[in-house]
């Protein structure tokens, strides 16, 4: 609540309701509650503790250790706690049945009224039915003034007595037989015998009568075996034959026929674990020891109720004016393990049945963890397809890239082939028509009869060398324009030098150009693609060729070489012509540069491209006037050898 | 009209050019083949009929090369030119130069045929009419200057009496000479004289319209 909070606020307020800003002011409004809660409650606090002491002294029947007090002293301390944590709490165990008698009597209660005579209770509680009757027999001693509030007093046991003064109060609980009997003959419908157990002790007596009461409304359906304050050992070995059509229902016992002394817990846990039948009981500690279940009262909810009727009698409140319902509420208490061991049908089993010791099943258990997990996994996913993806698209995108050049490099060996043309035709035409004059002098001859055996045998002889001749020009035609494949095969440089010669001959010989190659003795051996590298040269001599169209004829000639060192070879193409300018030489090789009128400048952008992709280099050297020269180098291999590294 | 015509071949292509031989000669025909413009120039020109047979691209002069120098030599064979790959701009100059034909490989055999048939036509009746016209300005030569002077008036449509009035000679004269030059250039009216008149103008130039 400083004043920059507030700004903050009056600030935000302005801003409007939009969702962020709504949601920061609700934080903010909250934090202010609960600000201001603390400050009133640092006010209020200590003027109560200077009005009143609250001091309950709480007295259970029985020792410490039945779980049943434990659970009950919890209910007690949390309702106390809740309104009062400074409540002073006493709590005193009377140790039924172990001690009991008169003098035990008369000496607890001259212990408790001068241990607490200094510190006199605002209220008591007592817990269980001897209890009460501990206090209502000592009251006149004992603290006569002070309300007293019963936890865990069995319906059934008030019944019994006279009423209660008007500053005794509690909600009692019913020991609900009946209902757990119910209960175990709905989930074994097979059941004809019901086993009744009980002890000896004076409780056990009690508890033998309820028993009989209750299961007097199930006479018609199953026979009755009671077995009321036997020894242990004859209840277990009884127990331990019993049939499938049984179920056993107890209340457990403090005491056996032999005298020996039992929490009823403890028994039953003994009961439960020798027997053959599936055992029932009524008490909320049974769950655990072994007792299919039962319809029961939970005695941390008795606590609880004990303790909120005590704080309200120490608020001021007169006993007479509570209003407290009947009875505490019962629910059915199962043990799922038990559910599972009798096969009892889990539909069976009410929706709002308190269940215990269901083992959580995975999700359950491990529900974060395995969200966890599964995030992990589906985020691992998404990565690895994201990287996928892009690892894809990067092969299409290299790919596309690959298949531009490759129809780039082919685009352009078309238009070369376009500028060939006159050659080409000139190249076929010529043996097509030498095989046309040859074909129809034979006819000739043969008609007029004028033909020798020998001149008809050179005639056709000469057909099939001009129909070879045209064939083969077709051949080194339909390699360099076909769409081909890009290959990775050793080549030898000589034989590309002179296929390209013979492409372009005739050419060379329209344009008054003498071509010629230097071929080496050696095999010059590379790998990579033979039409590729045979289109380099090709533009490399057509650019020659065009260079030297306006020198003199005598100046036209265009040399190739071929060189090979230990790990490069090198082809040069020379020419004299007009060479190239100092200012064009570094752009040669760039896309769209071009001195030509009719160029596009891509030539030898490609040429660069493909020697590139061959794992080479194209250099190009002119001094003006002294014609140009260009260089190729690539990486030589021995021959049939592939250490050529690169991509194409 | 004295020997066979010969046709001549040049062509660098062997493959080409003796096919072309075979076929030429399987026709009947004489043929002399020539690997290169030069081999042909190397041989005397040939003075008899025939024909020329050219390839239009080869190394060295090319055949329209060769057809340029043939004429400033005055040599006057048929060309027929023989190419496997031609542009418009070179078969234009081929015609312009009087080539009498433009053939392109691979021709049927028949076409070329033909085509030099024709040439060697041509070729007969060029020589025919250039011999004509020597055996016309042979018999004129015969004229005196008088019957000259006369056969322009003749030629000119002018009668006796108007020539003998403008020579200042006699009718009776000019009818003489009139007769004398048309015995010596063996006409036998004034029409075919006029005709002959109209040849001696025109010659020796071009090839003859009336054909």
């Amino acid at each position: 609540m400083t004043p920059e909070r507030s700004n903050r606020g009056t600030r935000a307020d302005g801003f409007g309701p939009d969702l962020p800003h709504g949601r920061w002011r609700a934080i903010w409004l909250a934090w202010r509650g609960v600000a201001i809660c603390l400050v009133l409650m640092g006010a209020v606090a200590p003027a109560r503790a200077e009005t009143a002491r609250r001091h309950v002294l709480v007295l259970f029947e029985n020792n410490r250790l039945l779980p049943a007090n434990v659970l009950g002293d919890r209910g007690i301390t949390s309702a106390l706690g809740e309104v009062d944590r400074s409540t002073e709490i006493s709590t005193e165990f009377l140790d039924y049945p172990r001690f009991s008698g008169a003098a035990y009597v008369g000496t607890i209660t001259r212990f408790l009224r001068e241990k607490y005579a200094a510190r006199p209770p605002g209220v008591i509680i007592v817990a269980g039915d001897t209890a009460l009757d501990f206090v209502l027999n000592t009251r006149a001693e004992l603290f006569p003034q002070v309300p007293v509030v019963h936890v865990g007093v069995a319906s059934s046991f008030l019944t019994s007595r006279p009423p209660l003064p008007e500053d005794v109060v509690g909600v009692p609980f019913a020991q609900d037989f009946a209902g757990t009997i119910a209960q175990a003959l709905k989930w074994h419908p097979q059941a004809r015998h019901l086993v009744l157990i009980t002890g000896a002790a004076e409780r056990d007596r009690e508890w033998e009568q309820d028993l009989r009461r209750a299961a007097g409304g199930f006479e018609g359906r199953v026979s009755i075996e009671m077995l009321a304050g036997r020894p242990m050992a004859e209840v277990l070995k009884r127990v331990a034959e019993l049939g499938p059509d049984t179920v056993v229902a107890t209340p457990g016992f403090f005491r056996d026929g032999a005298g020996s002394i039992y929490l009823p817990a403890d028994s039953v846990r003994l009961i439960a674990r020798a027997a053959t039948a599936p055992v029932y009981g009524p008490f909320v500690t049974f769950i655990g020891t072994g007792v299919v279940g039962g319809w029961m009262t939970s005695f941390e909810a008795m606590g609880r109720e004990g303790g909120a009727i005590a704080n309200r009698l120490l608020d001021g409140q007169a006993a007479a004016t509570l209003r407290l319902p009947q009875m505490m509420p019962s629910a059915l208490y199962v043990d799922w393990r038990q559910i599972e061991r009798w096969g009892i049908d889990p539909d069976a089993v009410p929706a709002d049945a308190v269940i215990q010791f269901r083992a959580p099943g995975f999700w359950q258990t491990y529900r974060k963890e395995a969200m966890a997990v599964a995030l992990a996994f589906l985020l691992q996913s998404l990565l690895l397809t994201a990287l996928l993806l892009e690892r894809n698209r990067r092969r299409l995108a290299q790919s596309s890239v690959d298949r531009h050049r490759f129809e780039l490099a082919h685009a352009s060996r078309l238009a070369v082939a376009g500028e060939l043309t006159g050659s080409i035709a000139h190249e076929i035409n010529q043996p097509l028509a030498a095989i046309l004059s040859n074909a129809a002098a034979a006819e000739m001859m043969l008609d007029r009869g004028t033909a020798r055996p020998g001149e008809l045998k050179d005639i056709l002889a000469d057909i099939r060398r001009d129909d070879l001749r045209a064939s083969e020009v077709i051949r080194r035609l339909r390699a360099l324009l076909a769409k081909h494949e890009v290959e990775r095969q050793p080549v030898d440089l000589n034989d590309i030098l002179s296929d390209v010669i013979a492409l372009l001959n005739a050419e060379a010989r329209r344009r008054r150009i003498a071509l010629s190659a230097r071929p080496v003795g050696e095999t010059i051996t590379v790998v990579g693609d033979r039409i590729q590298l045979q289109q380099v040269l090709i533009n490399l001599i057509m650019n020659a060729m065009d260079a030297l169209a306006d020198t003199p004829e005598e100046q036209r000639n265009i040399v190739l070489s071929l060189e090979g060192s230990a790990t490069d070879a090198t082809i040069r193409v020379r020419d004299r012509g007009h060479g190239i300018t100092a200012e064009h030489l570094p752009k040669l090789f760039d896309s769209f540069f071009t001195t030509k009128r009719k160029g596009i400048g891509l030539g030898l952008s490609i040429a660069r491209t493909l020697v590139e992709a061959h794992g080479g280099t194209i250099t190009a050297e002119s001094a003006p006037g002294e014609g140009a020269t260009f260089t190729i180098q690539l990486p030589r291999v021995a021959p049939g050898g592939s250490a050529w590294v690169g991509r194409a | 009209m004295s020997s066979s015509p010969l046709v001549h071949v040049v062509d660098d292509d062997d493959s080409l050019r003796t096919a072309v031989v075979r076929l030429l000669t399987a026709a009947g025909l004489e043929v002399r083949a020539y690997a290169s413009a030069g081999d042909f120039l190397l041989h005397p020109l040939p003075q008899g009929p025939g024909c020329l047979l050219l390839d239009l691209r080869m190394p060295g002069p090319s055949g329209l090369e060769l057809q340029r120098a043939l004429q400033n030599l005055g040599a006057t064979l048929p060309v027929i030119f023989f190419t496997a790959h031609a542009d418009v701009a070179c078969s234009v100059e081929a015609m312009k130069a009087g080539a009498v034909d433009f053939l392109m490989k691979p021709v049927e055999p028949q076409v070329l045929l033909d085509a030099v048939h024709r040439a060697l036509e041509r070729d007969r009746l060029l020589r025919a009419a250039r011999a004509d016209a020597q055996d016309l300005r042979a018999r004129f030569a015969l004229l005196t200057q008088r019957e000259r002077e006369v056969f322009d008036l003749v030629v000119a449509g002018k009668l006796n009496k108007q020539i003998a009035d403008e020579l200042g000679i006699a009718e009776r004269t000019v009818k003489a000479q009139r007769a004398q030059l048309m015995t010596k250039l063996g006409a036998e009216s004034a029409a075919e004289l006029g005709r002959l008149a109209e040849r001696l103008q025109r010659l020796p130039e071009g090839p003859l319209d009336a054909r």
